[in-house]
């Protein structure tokens, strides 16, 4: 088990790297440079070719990657923070320390600092809508599931799929259309900040609403898939001709064996809810990392990008071992190896 | 209330006020403009501004208003967002109103040399940081060099290079610029400053309102933060870049103390359809702008004040006239007589636009001279065309930001229009930062050219030989001559007639076609009082209030 999991992090840590190389070299080849972005259309060509100087754009990419990884493990103080530079860059922690992050070119900050908050509020958002969607769903499937090729079966998993079908922009303006313009129910954003009128709860409601609606539906399918097949397997057959009643059938034997599939689909919408909800973010003006990552993105932002990739990867990792740990707990006929 | 030291071209401006060649408008401008403060000049156009029926502004309250902040220095701010979030802390040397006329600010008047090489900047006595120090000549002249100094990165220096600076190329081609003569910008007591140009220059005031021209304090850093000491009527004490700024008054204030106890500026980035949904919920009582495409939403809200103004907004589709076949100026006239510019007006932007003339002097100008209607004629353009050698037409790529989205449709009418004399032309809509790292050198684009208040400021940047925004490659030494002409006339109804044949050569040969002004425009919150739409889209918080 331990090897196991020690197994997967070498793994992940090997992911981690290349990946992390790989966007350096996306970065390259896309188009509009940083110091163009920092001084705008107007400065000259060389204002910006001085400022690429001083942000060591005009290094080599291997260089540059070098150092990132460098300052990132604290071998080397980052040469943005040098004051002789006149960059208006200092990180209250120092120098060198394990976990630098550098800076962000676009808030002029450390990045951990400007990560800190939006971190905080993605795992708000994330949570708040978990709590929604994981019942829901298992509801939904395992009532569908239990029920298969019946009407109710039928009925549940068409609604699903229409729901599905929505991409989370076009619910994001339905909702804003009747919630918002029409009824006057609800904030038309969600920047977290109350107001006498609005508390902060209530800012909470529609990006929590999209979430639920793009997750619930593909979920519950799965949920439903699994459970469906579970019904066929001999040893529901088995309890059934030992006299048991269907509910308790469902209960005892067929959840416990239908749960591994959704439950590793669940854990990747976990991940996605922390970084990955672009969209819903940005349609209601959520602080969080999804919309501080196209942010960055757009800006050509590196060290902000690439550090909010790293942390997508870290979850995606740990999801991902928890998952199979889980899978032991639930079928012990699994052995990881 | 003449007085002796007013510009010679005074008493002249004022016979013609009485002539009736210029308005009261254009008097009050360029009177304004020579040094005159403005409430002599209103007094010289032998008017009292008439007083409006309007209430009472309130003190207390606070307002919550859309504008996108960043922790940038001012000297290298790129958007009017930013410039709005410093403007409240940090102030100018002189303010363009919302009416377009330039007025002293922190100065308390300006007066040019007759040549207009020399300008005499009287600072305003009593002005005073944050921390109670006063604001002096030395802090204006530590200001100017930083902002005229290559590695501050500032483009207060493409703005003022062609008078203030030298330019010299190294050994390995690296350009660098340095003050045209060690006494360009002179201290002549605590409170006053000169100026001293290479040529003459008559938008000096106007510059020293460029957004990045933002006073900051020489004694410590000058990154936008909490804290930061300015001149201005609020003080920030919250400031989390992407997010929001609030501000709280600044008690030392040296002018009328601000109306709000509290002002804040919530930032939605650039997801422009969020807007709309804030302010119909009340979350935020103003924003920066309204698109065209939701004008109709928020016209339909009862709670909601719409303000507009007409501008010299008008993107330009250019054409680099060192390549094929652009260098033909048959083929560039045949391209312009092809388009009919109200129709793209009334596609791109409804009734929030109006038609350009294809030579970026607007209506709203001082010095805008009618030329006769130029109308769309595919016959001729067709007989251009071919002449030119082109008879089956031609096909090429016109480069255009994603952002602002009218900037796309106005294409897309154009290329359509095209059609018609056999132009097939592709549309690449690029991503706004990857369009401007190479709006110099593509073939074809369209790029934004924002409103200034003169007439020869845009077509001073973008059409004289040689300039460093000259992104068509555009070089006609008859204009250059007139363009100049017309920078060193103070006299409207003089500049007028020079403007005449500075028109008419952009428009038929020139490099362009701007078909579209823009209005701008924006929904305030009913409750809030004292604001007006500024053509640049300033906000300036000190006059706002709250209604009960």
């Amino acid at each position: 088990m331990l090897n196991f999991a020690l197994r997967r992090l070498s793994q992940l840590l090997l992911t981690a790297i290349v990946s992390s190389f790989l966007l350096f070299v996306v970065t390259e080849f896309s188009p509009g440079t940083v110091s163009r972005q920092i001084l705008g259309p107007y400065a000259l060509p060389n204002q910006v070719a001085q400022l690429d100087e001083k942000l060591g754009l005009s290094q080599s990419l291997p260089r540059r990657y070098l150092n990132w990884v460098s300052v990132l493990v604290g071998l080397k103080a980052n040469p943005l923070g040098d004051p002789a530079l006149g960059l208006d860059l200092h990180d209250s922690r120092g120098e060198r320390y394990f976990g630098n992050f550098g800076y962000s070119l676009m808030f002029k900050q450390p990045v951990r600092d400007v990560l800190g908050e939006p971190l905080r509020n993605s795992a708000l958002l994330g949570a708040v809508a978990m709590i929604f969607i994981v019942p829901l769903s298992l509801l939904i499937g395992i009532l569908a599931g239990a029920n298969a090729g019946t009407r109710l079966d039928w009925s549940i998993s068409s609604l699903c799929l229409i729901i599905t079908a929505i991409p989370e922009y076009a619910a994001g303006v339905i909702l804003l259309t009747v919630f918002v313009s029409y009824l006057g129910w609800l904030p038309g954003t969600s920047p977290l900040l109350a107001s006498e009128q609005w508390s902060v709860a209530s800012q909470l409601v529609l990006p929590v609403t999209v979430l639920a609606l793009a997750t619930v539906g593909y979920v519950a399918r799965i949920v439903r898939a699994s459970m469906a097949e579970t019904m066929t397997k001999p040893f529901v057959r088995t309890a059934l001709l030992k006299g048991l009643s269907k509910r308790q059938i469902v209960t005892r034997h067929v959840i416990r064996n239908g749960m591994i599939p959704p439950l590793t689909v669940l854990l990747l919408q976990l991940n996605w809810m922390v970084g990955g909800v672009v969209v819903c973010e940005s349609i209601f003006a959520y602080p969080g990392v999804g919309r501080l990552l196209l942010q960055a993105g757009l800006f050509g932002d590196l060290a902000l990008v690439q550090t909010i990739t790293l942390l997508s990867l870290a979850m995606a990792g740990v999801t991902q071992l928890v998952a199979d740990i889980s899978y032991v707990a639930l079928n012990p006929r699994v052995r990881l190896t | 209330m003449s007085d002796k030291n007013d510009h010679a071209y005074i008493p002249r401006l004022r016979s013609q006020l009485a002539e009736g060649q210029i308005n009261r408008r254009e008097f009050l401008r360029t009177a304004t403009l020579l040094g005159v403060s403005a409430s002599a000049a209103v007094m010289m156009a032998g008017e009292v501004r008439p007083a409006r029926a309007q209430e009472t502004p309130k003190a207390g309250g606070s307002i919550r208003i859309e504008n996108k902040n960043t922790a940038a220095d001012p000297a290298t701010m790129t958007s009017i967002d930013a410039s709005n979030s410093t403007r409240q802390t940090l102030e100018y040397l002189t303010e363009t109103g919302a009416d377009n006329i330039t007025r002293p600010y922190l100065l308390e008047s300006w007066k040019p040399s007759e040549d207009l090489r020399s300008w005499t900047l009287n600072l305003r006595k009593g002005v005073k940081w944050q921390d109670g120090r006063d604001f002096t000549a030395d802090d204006v002249t530590w200001n100017i060099k930083r902002l005229l100094a290559d590695e501050t990165g500032s483009s207060v220096l493409g703005l003022m290079k062609g008078y203030m600076l030298n330019e010299t190329a190294a050994a390995d081609g690296k350009k660098s610029h340095s003050l045209w003569d060690a006494n360009a910008v002179e201290k002549v007591d605590d409170h006053t400053v000169r100026l001293n140009l290479k040529v003459a220059q008559i938008a000096v005031p106007e510059h020293l309102f460029h957004y990045s021209f933002a006073m900051v304090d020489p004694t410590a850093s000058a990154k936008f933060r909490v804290g930061i000491n300015g001149t201005g009527p609020f003080r920030v004490v919250e400031h989390n870049p992407g997010r929001n700024v609030v501000y709280e008054p600044n008690k030392n204030y040296w002018g009328n103390k601000p109306y709000l106890d509290r002002l804040e500026f919530v930032d939605y980035g650039d997801e422009r359809a969020a807007v709309p949904a804030a302010l119909i919920s009340g979350q935020i009582q103003g924003i920066l702008n309204a698109e065209p495409q939701q004008m109709p939403l928020l016209n339909s809200q009862p709670s909601l004040q719409r303000y507009e103004v007409l501008t010299g907004d008008g993107p330009a589709l250019r054409f680099r006239v060192d390549q094929k076949p652009f260098s033909d100026p048959k083929v560039r006239l045949a391209l312009k007589l092809a388009v009919d510019n109200a129709a793209v007006a009334k596609l791109a932007l409804g009734d929030m636009g109006s038609a350009g003339e294809d030579h970026m002097v607007a209506p709203v100008h001082p010095e805008y001279f009618q030329l006769p209607a130029f109308k769309q004629d595919v016959a001729r353009a067709k007989q251009l065309l071919a002449e030119a050698g082109y008879p089956n037409g031609l096909t090429f790529e016109v480069a255009v930001t994603k952002t602002p989205a009218y900037h796309v449709l106005v294409v897309q009418a154009i290329v359509e229009m095209w059609k018609q004399i056999g132009v097939n032309a592709t549309i690449n809509v690029m991503p706004t930062s990857a369009y401007y790292d190479i709006w110099t050198k593509v073939p074809v684009g369209l790029t934004s050219w924002a409103h200034r208040p003169l007439g020869i400021m845009n077509i001073g940047l973008a059409y004289r030989s040689g300039a460093p925004w000259n992104e068509s490659g555009y070089s006609n030494p008859e204009f250059d001559k007139l363009l100049t002409q017309a920078e060193s006339l103070a006299d409207p109804v003089e500049r007028r007639k020079v403007m005449e044949p500075i028109e008419k050569i952009l428009q038929e040969d020139g490099p362009m076609i701007q078909a579209t002004w823009r209005k701008q425009a924006t929904f305030y919150s009913k409750k809030v009082g004292g604001f007006s739409m500024h053509p640049s889209q300033y906000i300036f918080a000190r006059n706002l209030w709250l209604k009960a």
